[in-house]
């Protein structure tokens, strides 16, 4: 497909890592579309192959001149669990009163919650009974845009990621600190399915959905290639993170074992919090908003390396499900619409991921990692 | 930034009579408009040099983008404003010889904003580099990055201009090596790279550095969460420094780390010597106490906390490490792009 394309909300993790790929493949007709200026900082760099508009993805009209022009738009906003429908509805609207033929929506596998049913395929429908929000807001969203799929003329292709790991990504980091800080755990003994895929090959599926010639409407599971376990994941960053795998405390998938930070986090997401913290936010006094953040941020270990392991983890509620998944989603839709494989092998994405974290300094010794894994 | 970060620091001054504020200038006047709200009394105007020829002032603050810092000190101070200019002063060494040269011209206080000189930390570290509590030191590192998320107004900050100014390495540059520099001496830069594309802006940056005390590591970030502290190790002691708390500093002697008890306080008024100290935990009594060294600066005439020429070695660093400049490897990138990636870098146009 020949035209510009336009990425709304840029700014994320994804949305970086598609930027650059496209700008590093000479595609000079890429628009990052933001809410706030402060997003293009992690655009910049790539300097005025980008251009750049801002444009509040839950308000139709400022969208509609940002995607005019557009062969297609790739909706990877992920704000707040409330701003998913708004947006996703007035991402399609716009898209079509700027005449653009394709949108890519980024949903997520999390819609499946663990994945129960062996027989769940790329049009089952969602769950709309979860626990979680922003489950609950993509599902909501997926059934919109199923809806939607044979009434507007702009072609929606829907992809639905699991995990997404690797270099820069969020949900990465937090695995890698609690292995540098000893603190991780493995529910079921790690042996659920880490329904994920990297960075790098989403992108390579966004690019496939951008460029094809054919109608890619449609909604599509996409993941890496390989049958991988939470375990065989952990296991893959611990050695080179120092982390001693016969150390990882396993925890039952039975029954979520609760505690004050979890009941803190379920808290903090229901909406009525949100109220309340921008109330209390613009009343409370600097100084005890100050010394609240700190004990929120808990312990800071200053040592280089820590050498004792928890034994009784703290667990996240959005983990201990992740790490229920019973089933792989099937890939083969997507495979077979538009004969892809993902371009990367687990072993390296490992690889890159390591030598990224040798970069930001994780990796205590970076000379020896990367002998290791080249 | 003025309505972020100044406001309340100079409202305080207000009440307490230190201050007036009796100009606002911004190329929007709408945006000063807001921050008039809480200065009824200061006039809003739309051109520095309109404001000056008003004849009320004898302090500007110099808040402005980068670019137009050095025009507008030089500017301000031949209207015989005493100035405090925000970090870093400006783009070149040439530019800060401009803005000294006004100052000494004039006689006139000029002072540079670097407030993590006013984060209690900060000061108790030097205080044991200084006094050599942690021995012969050995080496540094200093790291400090996470996803951009201050709420700036423009895209100046984000926009190449050839002279230099935008970009990672002038926003967060001047505070780590100002306070380096602080620390340990003018370095010489042993090598630099960063990651912007030709016509971009840095969003990465690591440095190697020999400081006249030891050799140390820089590395700065806007799009990746960095262990945000510096690492100072010594022959009778290793330091840990929270580059972003101001009141959090760690030493370690023999088994483990201890956070020390941090009670370094600043003047708090203009009385010689001060009758009121403070010993900030806020970002905004920080700011607090640099305006007060300020003023103390014009009204007792003591040293302002950053002189322009000091100010200057900082900037002196930043030029030197950019004629060092090379692409940051990226080893987690396509091979092919890993090529286009070192033909596009901005040392290459």
């Amino acid at each position: 497909m020949i035209g510009t394309i336009t990425i709304v909300g840029a700014a994320g993790f994804v949305g970086r890592r598609l930027v650059e790929s496209l700008v590093l493949d000479d595609r000079t007709d890429v628009r990052a579309v933001v809410r706030a200026h402060r997003s293009l900082a992690g655009l910049a760099r790539l300097g005025p192959a980008v251009s750049v508009w801002l444009a509040d993805a839950e308000d139709r009209a400022s969208l509609v001149p940002a995607l005019q022009g557009s062969s297609v738009v790739v909706n990877l906003t992920n704000g707040p669990p409330a701003g998913i429908m708004p947006s996703t509805r007035s991402i399609l609207e716009a898209c079509v009163a700027a005449d653009v033929p394709r949108l890519i929506h980024i949903s997520s596998a999390v819609v499946y919650d663990e994945v129960l049913s062996p027989t769940l395929d790329d049009d089952s429908p969602p769950l709309t009974q979860h626990w979680m929000p922003y489950a609950k807001a993509k599902a909501s969203a997926e059934i919109w845009l199923r809806e939607q799929l044979a009434v507007v003329p702009c072609q929606i292709a829907v992809l639905r990621p699991g995990f997404v790991w690797g270099v820069r990504s969020p949900h990465t980091m937090s695995v890698i600190n609690s292995l540098l800080e000893k603190r991780a755990y493995l529910i079921r003994d790690g042996q659920g399915v880490f329904n994920s895929i990297y960075i790098d090959n989403l992108v390579a599926c966004i690019r496939t959905c951008i460029d094809h010639p054919d109608d890619v409407r449609g909604f599509y599971n996409v993941a890496d290639r390989e049958f991988v376990t939470w375990r065989d994941f952990y296991s893959a960053l611990a050695e080179p993170l120092g982390y001693d795998m016969s150390q990882m405390p396993s925890v039952s998938g039975d029954r979520f074992p609760w505690s004050v930070r979890a009941a803190l986090e379920y808290v903090q997401l229901l909406p009525v919090m949100n109220d309340l913290y921008y109330w209390l936010r613009g009343r409370l006094p600097d100084r005890v908003k100050s010394r609240m953040k700190k004990l929120l941020l808990g312990r800071y270990e200053y040592g280089r390396e820590v050498t004792s392991y928890v034994t009784q983890p703290t667990v996240d509620r959005e983990v201990w499900h992740l790490q229920k998944v019973v089933h792989k989603l099937p890939t083969t839709k997507f495979a077979g619409k538009f004969g892809f494989t993902p371009p990367l092998t687990f072993e390296e994405g490992i690889r890159r991921t390591v030598h990224w974290l040798a970069f930001l300094g994780s990796v205590p010794s970076p000379t020896t990692v990367l002998t290791q894994h080249e | 930034m003025a309505q972020k970060l100044y406001r309340k620091p100079l409202q305080k001054l207000e009440q307490q009579g230190v201050l007036q504020v009796t100009a606002l200038v911004d190329r929007h006047a709408s945006h000063a408009g807001s921050l008039h709200t809480f200065f009824p009394h200061a006039v809003v105007y739309e051109d520095l040099r309109r404001a000056l020829e008003g004849g009320q002032s004898d302090l500007s603050l110099i808040l402005s983008p980068t670019q137009l810092h050095a025009e507008q000190s030089v500017l301000a101070l031949r209207y015989n404003n005493h100035v405090l200019c925000e970090k870093p002063m400006a783009v070149s060494v040439a530019q800060c010889d401009e803005v000294i040269s006004a100052a000494n011209e004039m006689g006139r206080v000029l002072a540079v904003g670097m407030i993590r000189r006013f984060f209690p930390a900060f000061a108790h570290l030097r205080e044991l580099v200084v006094s050599g509590e942690l021995g012969e030191i050995h080496s540094f590192s200093y790291r400090e990055g996470k996803v951009f998320d201050w709420d700036v107004k423009t895209l100046a900050g984000f926009t190449r201009h050839p002279e230099g100014g935008s970009g990672l390495f002038f926003d967060i540059g001047p505070h780590a090596l100002d306070y380096l520099i602080w620390l340990f001496g003018v370095p010489e830069v042993i090598s630099y790279a960063d990651d912007a594309l030709v016509g971009g802006v840095e969003g990465n940056v690591v440095m190697e550095l020999t400081s006249p005390v030891s050799p140390g590591s820089v590395q700065l970030s806007w799009d990746s969460p960095l262990r945000n502290e510096l690492r100072v190790i010594g022959s009778a002691g290793e330091a840990v420094l929270r580059i972003d708390e101001s009141d959090r500093l760690a030493l370690s002697k023999s088994a483990g780390f201890k956070e020390v008890a941090i009670d370094h306080a600043y003047p708090a008024d203009l009385h010689q010597p001060a009758r009121q100290r403070m010993s900030p935990r806020l970002y905004t009594e920080s700011l607090y106490c640099q305006l007060i060294q300020v003023a103390r600066a014009i009204q007792l005439g003591e040293p302002p906390a950053v002189s322009g020429e000091e100010a200057k070695e900082c900037v002196r660093v930043i030029e030197s490490a950019r004629r060092r400049a090379r692409p940051i490897d990226m080893p987690w990138l396509d091979c092919d792009e890993q090529e286009a990636y070192q033909a596009l870098h901005w040392t290459k146009a």
